[in-house]
């Protein structure tokens, strides 16, 4: 027991505190990043830590049955599953000619997402 | 017969009917853990359907080199390795994902993001995939590109991300170390 409550709970409860904190971090930068492909980062690629976090705490917290495995196979599943769908992504807006915003070609970036903009109103 | 056919392929990496019944295990094991049930006729069912379904989907999981004189089967990695590799990169993981979330929750965003070149070259096909899906799935890296010659276009989000794709002894030697492959690896710079 600690804190009255039972050991196994305890340390579900603090996988899933830890992976809620990597999913905020990662909603934070969605929102922080300056362009597309970093975004990307910040939404398929430091998710996957958050929900495989979340998942352990889950299959802790359900102890050794086969419901924790498949809630590992799940995570499993995922994470084969989102860094495709990150690629996917980043390789659309690549081919189609999206800038890179870097230190130095940040006005330009802006200037194309500002004209994009434009054409699709 | 195309079963008798694979079997005698001597261009196939490593003995056909052990790839087999491996997926076949695997498959069943799958098959109980979604079932649950341990009466014979259930289990009945899925030994028979694991085993048809190995027997049917094994040609078409064999993939070619470049040269087309080898076949290697794409889930026939030693799973001792396997397990290392996954342990190595949930490490790598944890770290990465530690500087991402530091550089953009700082008050001013400690990023300099760019687009890196490497090629890396090696004869197992599946290495070039599981080195772009590792690459990915890192935080701080994305694949955005890999052309036919085995050139890697990635965006890095941070220096050290980018400085840490540079480096052959990292991930591109691990995934030649998992599939016991012999690599090549060029830089060919970064564009800011």
């Amino acid at each position: 027991m600690i804190f009255g409550i039972p050991v196994r709970e305890f340390i579900a409860f603090v996988l899933m505190g830890l992976g809620l904190i990597f999913l905020v971090g990662s909603a934070i930068g969605m929102l922080r990043l300056p362009d597309f492909y970093s975004r990307v980062h910040a939404s398929g690629n430091s998710e996957t830590l958050g929900t495989a976090l979340v998942f352990l705490g889950l299959a802790v917290y359900n102890g050794f049955t086969d419901a924790s495995f498949k809630i590992i196979v799940i995570f499993l599943f995922v994470f084969l599953g989102n860094p495709i769908g990150s690629h996917i992504l980043s390789k659309a807006a690549y081919k189609t000619g999206h800038p890179v915003w870097t230190r130095k070609h940040a006005d330009e970036v802006e200037e194309f997402e500002k004209q994009a903009g434009e054409e699709e109103n | 017969m195309t079963n008798s056919s694979v079997l005698r392929d001597k261009s196939i990496v490593g003995a056909p009917i052990v790839h087999m019944v491996c997926m076949a295990v695997l498959l069943f094991a799958f098959w109980m853990l979604l079932s649950g049930n341990t009466e014979v006729k259930f289990i009945t069912y899925g030994v028979l359907t694991s085993i048809i379904a190995s027997w049917v989907c094994y040609p078409l999981l064999l993939v070619s080199n470049l040269a087309g004189t080898k076949k290697y089967f794409i889930f026939g990695i030693n799973p001792f390795k396997l397990i290392c590799y996954f342990f190595w990169l949930m490490g790598q993981l944890i770290l990465a994902n530690i500087d991402v979330i530091k550089a953009t929750v700082r008050p001013e965003l400690q990023i300099n993001p760019c687009v890196v070149r490497f090629r890396y070259k090696a004869d197992n096909p599946m290495a070039e995939v599981i080195l772009a899906n590792s690459i990915t799935l890192t935080p701080g890296t994305v694949t955005m590109n890999v052309t036919p010659e085995g050139v890697f276009e990635v965006h890095a989000l941070t220096d050290g991300a980018a400085a840490g794709l540079e480096d052959p002894s990292g991930m591109p030697g691990k995934v030649a170390w998992l599939l016991g492959q012999d690599f090549t690896f060029e830089k060919m710079g970064r564009d800011y």
